[in-house]
């Protein structure tokens, strides 16, 4: 189908996109010891480049302590129908400042200028939510999971913005009894959202107190919303399976009832789905063994801390943070997923503490999948202070970016020799790259109506 | 006026009206400091108190073991009497601890979920 907004009229047509070229990522500052503004790096990704795998261009936010952490398009495929929309603006938002940052990619790709900047004390007074998180288009509107109120006490909800940025209020109608927020992702042919639970702003944002999950500060739930009426409508209870689940996706396929999320503390993959009698089903369908650790009293846990599914729905993949490896899963069986590929880098276990001659702080944290599935860029830092404690060598070592070749045909996967991005290096000093993301859309960004 | 005195700055001190917020009155003098949510949530901010006493009774970020090491927050800490700190991250070396490694006890925890200490 042809038409004039932004992204592809279905997944088929944008795994056939042209290869990504540009690719961005936040690298941030706060909590490394360096007064600098976190920023948004520019990567060449284009191997015919002579910049290829190098910083080209680095935009300052305008103050520092934001903590950028997630990003997130004004449009996508769900735009797509719409002439008067386009894939133009790129949202950052500061997880302890609050503000959102505006970042215009299209007027030049390679240099993204500053387009306005929502101050994050208007949002907590007209809204009163803080802590910004995971940013979704709604057709031409935006919303914003914000996992506190305006002093950091969960549950939070939605910050409404339309589509000139403009503060709209609150987007749902009830949080119901939803204890805690995250990550969310909807299914409008289902008219379903779901949401995650990570902790309340006060309880995550000084590091992980590991005794507070027993005391129920981290979350153990996952909820389903009435997308249309915009409240939750059933919570699935994962207790011990379901740790701190954190990042959810629904498969591409607008279609389809299935979806996935990955609780990192107990770093099993849960999937639900509709059953024959219109009900929402769970189930674990991965579960990684914590691992003994020459110099723990206690066995390590994976920490998943993102998943991602493949453009075609049929791979997903998962790292573990503490581990320090990166899986992909054949799900073309949701029901019954097998192990397809594995790699190496850092992480707690020493199995690849060298990564094409860089020595690796963290471990596999976010990563992005081009949209043909074949190359997955993976950065290394969680969160500044979760990584101050378990990675504190991070702070003079920073993140790094590293590409792992995919197979979509045959399944595999394999680190590409060529590529390496080491942010230890960057000219104010080592800073730590997070989520990434492509000028044209990428796997967590679009949803089809 | 309140004296605040940084230890790990050449014992450089500043005359601070104590009603205020440290970091504000010590940002306004051009000390350049660590911050993020200014609400006392996130320990972006987090100092070491070597002498002297604040009141930070609005911090919700720190547990009873920091607390007990000296750290306080600096976006809503008030100087109680003349305090003397070491400040940035070279005062965090006690502020993060791997949860596996070191875990809390009950009387270590957070305030609101604090047990009271076991004499």
């Amino acid at each position: 189908m042809e038409c004039c907004g932004p992204g592809y009229s279905s997944p088929s047509e944008a795994i056939k996109a042209p290869r990504e070229k540009l690719l961005y990522t936040i690298s941030i500052y706060t909590g490394t010891g360096i007064q600098k503004p976190d920023y948004l790096a520019t990567i060449d990704v284009d191997p015919k480049s002579e910049t290829f795998s190098q910083v080209i261009h680095r935009l300052e936010m305008p103050g520092i302590g934001d903590e950028l952490h997630h990003m997130g398009w004004n449009a996508c495929s769900s735009c797509f129908d719409d002439g008067s929309m386009s894939r133009k603006y790129l949202l950052l938002p500061g997880v302890r400042s609050n503000n959102i940052h505006i970042v215009d990619t299209a007027t030049d790709p390679r240099t993204p200028s500053l387009y306005k900047v929502i101050n994050g004390a208007d949002i907590k007074s007209k809204t009163n939510l803080s802590g910004p998180h995971t940013v979704h288009c709604l057709g031409s509107e935006i919303i914003i999971s914000m996992l506190g109120d305006a002093k950091g006490e969960a549950p939070g909800g939605y910050l409404h913005l339309n589509k000139d940025f403009e503060i709209q209020g609150r987007w749902e109608n009830s949080m119901g009894n939803i204890k805690f927020g995250y990550d969310f992702w909807y299914q409008p042919r289902h008219n379903i959202m779901v949401s995650s639970e990570w902790a309340a702003p006060n309880t995550f944002m000084p590091g992980f107190d590991l005794e507070e999950v027993g005391h129920l500060k981290y979350g153990r739930e996952i909820h389903f919303w009435d997308f249309e009426k915009r409240e939750p409508i059933e919570t699935m209870y994962l207790g011990e399976d379901g740790l701190l689940p954190l990042e959810v996706k629904f498969h591409h396929d607008p279609d389809s009832s299935h979806g996935f999320c990955g609780a990192a503390l107990s770093s099993n993959v849960i999937h639900w789905w509709k059953d024959k009698n219109e009900k929402w089903q769970w189930e674990k369908i991965i579960d990684v063994e914590n691992a003994p650790h020459p110099e723990w009293p206690l066995p390590v846990p994976g920490v998943m801390s993102a998943i991602l599914i493949s453009m075609d729905d049929k791979y997903l993949y998962l790292n573990n943070w503490l581990h320090g490896d990166m899986r992909q899963y054949d799900i073309s069986d949701p029901h019954d997923p097998k192990l397809t590929g594995q790699v190496w880098m850092g992480g707690l276990l020493g199995k690849a503490p060298i990564v094409n001659g860089v020595k690796i702080a963290g471990g596999p944290q976010m990563f992005q999948l081009s949209l043909d599935g074949k190359r997955l860029y993976v950065t290394t830092s969680l969160f500044s202070t979760w990584d101050n404690q378990f990675y504190p060598e991070i702070r003079e070592r920073g993140g790094v970016m590293v590409m792992i070749d995919c197979d979509p045909i045959h399944g595999g996967m394999s680190l590409n020799k060529d590529f390496i991005v080491d942010f230890g290096k960057e000219p104010n000093g080592p800073s730590r790259c997070h989520e990434a993301r492509y000028p044209g859309g990428d796997c967590t960004s679009d949803i089809w109506l | 006026m309140t004296a605040i005195t940084l230890a790990n700055r050449d014992g450089k001190t500043f005359e601070v009206n104590p009603k205020r917020p440290i970091l504000e009155s010590l940002r306004d003098q051009g000390v350049d400091l660590p911050f993020g949510c200014k609400y006392g949530g996130c320990i972006t901010c987090a100092a070491k108190l070597i002498s002297g006493k604040v009141d930070q009774n609005r911090q919700v970020a720190l547990n009873n073991r920091q607390i007990n090491n000296g750290y306080i927050i600096l976006c809503v800490a008030r100087p109680l009497t003349d305090i003397t700190i070491e400040i940035g991250v070279e005062s965090h070396n006690q502020l993060y601890r791997n949860p596996f490694l070191d875990p809390l006890k009950p009387h270590e925890l957070k305030a609101d979920i604090a047990t009271l200490k076991e004499e």
